[in-house]
């Protein structure tokens, strides 16, 4: 398996549902006594493996909390799994949200900048390939580049960070839902970057409730349930899978 | 703790990148921008140099030894170091929990958001510098302070003080995610701790008091002493910290450093589903 691109082994993480979450210090000392470390206690993932190889592109297909979002953070690095191991081969572009890393009170421009650099662009890069990630985001956003994102509309924030996600390199890139944003005119756009990003052979891990996208863009589908891999196979067969519990 | 460290020196440049963008955010809003960073402490060094330098004078003459001629350098000095401290301990607390969005969709090692915050603070301080240099040389002007390798003592305690901070503030970023309370309690605990470090006082006014001895060994096992010894040392030579200070201040700090990184890599995955 010395070629995977990302490997689960028995994957699993554990939430505390109810209590620990904020604990305080008043509830430290009042309900020391009467701990139940059970209560509350839920897997979201467990027991998961699978293994993806370079130029894949795999949809995650599941019911609304069935750890598909917890996966892709997991696979990101942004959570640290409580039982087995994830192993990714190459740098990741976590685009799980795709305004992240945005500071309201900076201007787009200063923002894009930022947002490169973090993803880990590098300065002489993003000067480069300025313009084009303007023109990319549209002639709105080119007017306002240089006002705080404080003023940007939630839709152009969007189109922004897209704009800037679209120039990274990273061999592995996983996304979720980013194509549920932004009016039909820029989802022609997000469907042409990613085609591009798929043709140059990257890795795409995709969560999404839309089966046209899922169809379009996956070879390989991966159904989650209760926060157990049930189907690792082709996205036809995910799909079926999914419609079985959803439409009996 | 190895591979922590090689992953904040590869994503230096990332630390680099928040805190020039807190410090933007910061600024960009205020008229007078960076002189902030001057006017408060400065601001602060009046109000203690009107009680202790005009009201108390014969009290405080009697303990400076040789700062009484120039005791508003003394002041000064300590206070800017201590805005470091304070504003680093009080923004590290938030370093986490301000940032969850960033943290919760972004791979970046963790450790430089508290990191961050201290060296943002630090950036500050080193703003004010000029300042504390201008005044030291208008006092040596008229011959009160002398320059010599005693200005050695200022690097000693900054890294000093940036070991002990950075610790401090992995510690209480990573508790404070889980704990919301920390927040308050280190408002406190700052406030306490100004009163008891020798900054706008000598450390011999405690040294020299009734205090029982063991109140003053618990006062200098305070690694704050050392340090602001060594940068009240830098304009007074006789303030230097004798061995046993130096090695609390030294010991303790790399105590915290370690306490802090190992608390913050034990509780990080507790963190990072908390966020």
């Amino acid at each position: 398996m010395g070629g995977a691109m990302i490997e689960a082994e028995n994957l699993g993480i554990r939430f505390v549902r109810n209590r620990r979450r904020n604990l305080r210090l008043r509830e430290m000392f009042i309900h020391r006594g009467n701990r139940q470390p059970a209560a509350g206690v839920f897997w979201p993932l467990r027991g998961v493996s699978f293994s993806v190889a370079p130029g894949d592109t795999v949809g995650i297909i599941g019911r609304n909390g069935t750890g598909k979002s917890t996966l892709l953070r997991l696979i990101a690095g942004v959570l640290i799994p409580d039982e087995g191991r994830i192993r990714v081969g190459g740098a990741v572009a976590p685009l799980l949200e795709l305004s992240a890393g945005f500071s309201n009170d900076l201007t787009g421009r200063e923002n894009v900048h930022l947002v490169g650099s973090l993803h880990g662009l590098s300065a002489s890069f993003l000067r480069r390939h300025f313009d084009e990630i303007i023109e990319f985001s549209g002639e709105q956003i080119a007017k306002a580049i240089d006002t705080p994102v404080r003023h940007y509309s939630s839709g152009m924030k969007v189109r922004l960070g897209f704009s800037v996600i679209a120039q990274l390199q990273h061999p592995v890139l996983l996304m979720d839902e980013v194509t549920a944003v932004g009016d039909a005119d820029f989802r022609k756009k997000c469907y042409d970057t990613i085609d591009r990003l798929i043709a140059e052979g990257r890795t795409v891990m995709l969560v999404s409730h839309n089966e046209n996208d899922l169809t379009r863009f996956c070879s390989r589908g991966l159904y989650f349930d209760g926060g157990r891999l049930r189907v690792d196979g082709t996205i036809r067969e995910a799909l079926d899978a999914y419609h079985d519990v959803v439409r009996p | 703790m190895t591979s922590g460290v090689a992953a904040v020196w590869s994503h230096r440049n990332t630390l680099r990148l928040l805190v020039r963008r807190d410090l933007a955010v910061k600024y960009q809003q205020s008229v007078l921008g960076y002189l902030w960073s001057l006017i408060e402490p400065l601001g602060m060094g009046v109000i203690y140099f009107f009680v202790f330098g005009v009201l108390y004078r014969s009290a405080t003459d009697r303990h400076l030894g040789d700062a009484a001629e120039s005791y508003p350098l003394f002041l000064i000095t300590g206070i800017f170091a201590w805005m470091w401290t304070s504003s680093a301990i009080g923004e590290a607390t938030a370093a986490l929990t301000g940032q969850a969005r960033l943290i919760t969709t972004m791979n970046l090692p963790r450790e430089v958001f508290p990191i961050g915050r201290v060296a943002g603070r630090f950036a500050e301080y080193l703003a004010g510098l000029p300042i504390l240099v201008g005044v030291a040389i208008v006092y040596a002007s008229l011959d009160k302070i002398e320059f010599g390798v005693s200005l050695l003592a200022l690097p000693l305690a900054i890294l000093i003080q940036a070991t002990l901070l950075i610790g401090i503030a992995l510690l209480l970023s990573s508790l404070n995610v889980l704990m919301r309370d920390i927040e308050r309690l280190m408002r406190l605990v700052t406030r306490v701790l100004f009163y008891a470090t020798p900054i706008i006082y000598p450390l011999t006014l405690v040294r020299d008091s009734s205090l029982p001895d063991w109140v003053k060994i618990v006062y200098e096992l305070n690694p704050l002493v050392g340090i602001f010894q060594l940068h009240h040392a830098v304009w007074y030579p006789d303030e230097f910290p004798d061995a046993r200070l130096l090695g609390v201040a030294v010991g303790g700090s790399l105590l915290v450093l370690l306490a802090g990184w190992w608390v913050f890599r034990r509780l990080e995955p507790a963190v990072l589903k908390e966020l």
